[in-house]
């Protein structure tokens, strides 16, 4: 039992650590990039996946962060951004949708290849799967389906 | 001196996510490990057994998918290496994990965005199960 217990705790101590050591630079690195205009510069040429979700510019960094190093450092700046108030409930939706399909594209892949998996295969489909069905929902959801819980808040708030 | 500021500014920022994302990550991986000691995951491998043979996969496919899902992509990357399998094998058991894999505790980092945890494991599985079959099949013909 307390062998287990020590393994819980050493374990969860190093993944915070695995954490701390990869978001800390990254939201570091994009403050930087942010304060000295260069962010957008990098953004500009991926605010198509806006257009195309129809969701508001702010989400493009998260799902290229979330993409290239994984679901939590995504929800990272996704929090980040939603702090800055941003982002609405239906950007939050949509964003989350893709990224729970596809994320860590790199670390995910590479880890079957090395097994023997095709990752072509493995990421083509994922990225094409994302994209349909965030693409899909997009469609079928207008900001109004969020609404309710919006006023439920505020109704709490006061 | 504005880089000061933004330096300032994004460590504050790099802490408070790290804090946030560890007060979500600590507890689950607490269940996860005392899960790993219980016979819990080997039960529902039994379980999940007769429907490998939907992804026309062998019975013994079951406990990495539920190691995968369960635990994380590295326990299931340790069972791969354990079971004897064939590449078509594996490329579907990739698949199906790729879409779905480390539930409880990306479940748990999801739910802090605003989308219910049931809605996100339903997608993700959902989305494993169609594409573990397609290739399961279309595999097996080529």
């Amino acid at each position: 039992m307390i062998e287990i217990l020590k393994e819980a705790t050493i374990g969860s101590i190093e993944s915070v650590y695995s954490i701390a050591i990869i978001i800390i630079p990254i939201m570091l690195i994009l403050q930087i990039l942010k304060d000295y205009k260069i962010l957008d510069k990098i953004t500009g040429p991926f605010h198509f996946l806006a257009k195309l979700f129809k969701t508001s510019n702010e989400t493009v960094l998260p799902l290229l962060v979330g993409i290239i190093f994984g679901l939590s450092y995504g929800a990272g700046v996704i929090i980040q951004s939603a702090k800055e108030g941003n982002l609405n409930k239906r950007d939050l939706f949509l964003i989350t949708v893709f990224l729970a399909t596809c994320h860590a594209v790199f670390e995910d892949t590479l880890l079957f290849v090395a097994v023997g998996a095709n990752g072509y295969l493995l990421l083509g489909t994922r990225l094409v799967a994302a994209f349909v069905l965030t693409y899909i929902l997009s469609r079928k959801l207008s900001l109004n389906n969020f609404k309710e819980e919006t006023i439920d808040e505020v109704d709490q708030s006061i | 001196m504005m880089l000061i500021n933004s330096v300032k500014t994004g460590l504050k920022k790099g802490f408070e996510t790290t804090w946030m994302l560890a007060k979500i990550i600590i507890p689950v991986y607490f269940v996860v490990t005392f899960l790993k000691y219980t016979p819990i995951i080997d039960g529902i491998a039994v379980i999940f057994r007769p429907v490998m043979a939907i992804f026309n996969l062998p019975g013994e496919a079951a406990i990495i998918l539920v190691l995968g899902n369960v635990l994380n992509l590295y326990a299931a990357i340790g069972a791969i290496t354990a079971i004897e399998l064939t590449s078509l094998e594996i490329t579907t058991i990739a698949m199906m994990l790729s879409f779905s894999h480390s539930l409880l505790v990306e479940t748990a980092v999801s739910k802090k965005l605003g989308i219910s945890g049931l809605q996100v494991i339903l997608i993700r599985i959902g989305l494993a199960v169609i594409s573990g079959m397609i290739i399961g099949r279309i595999g097996a013909l080529i």
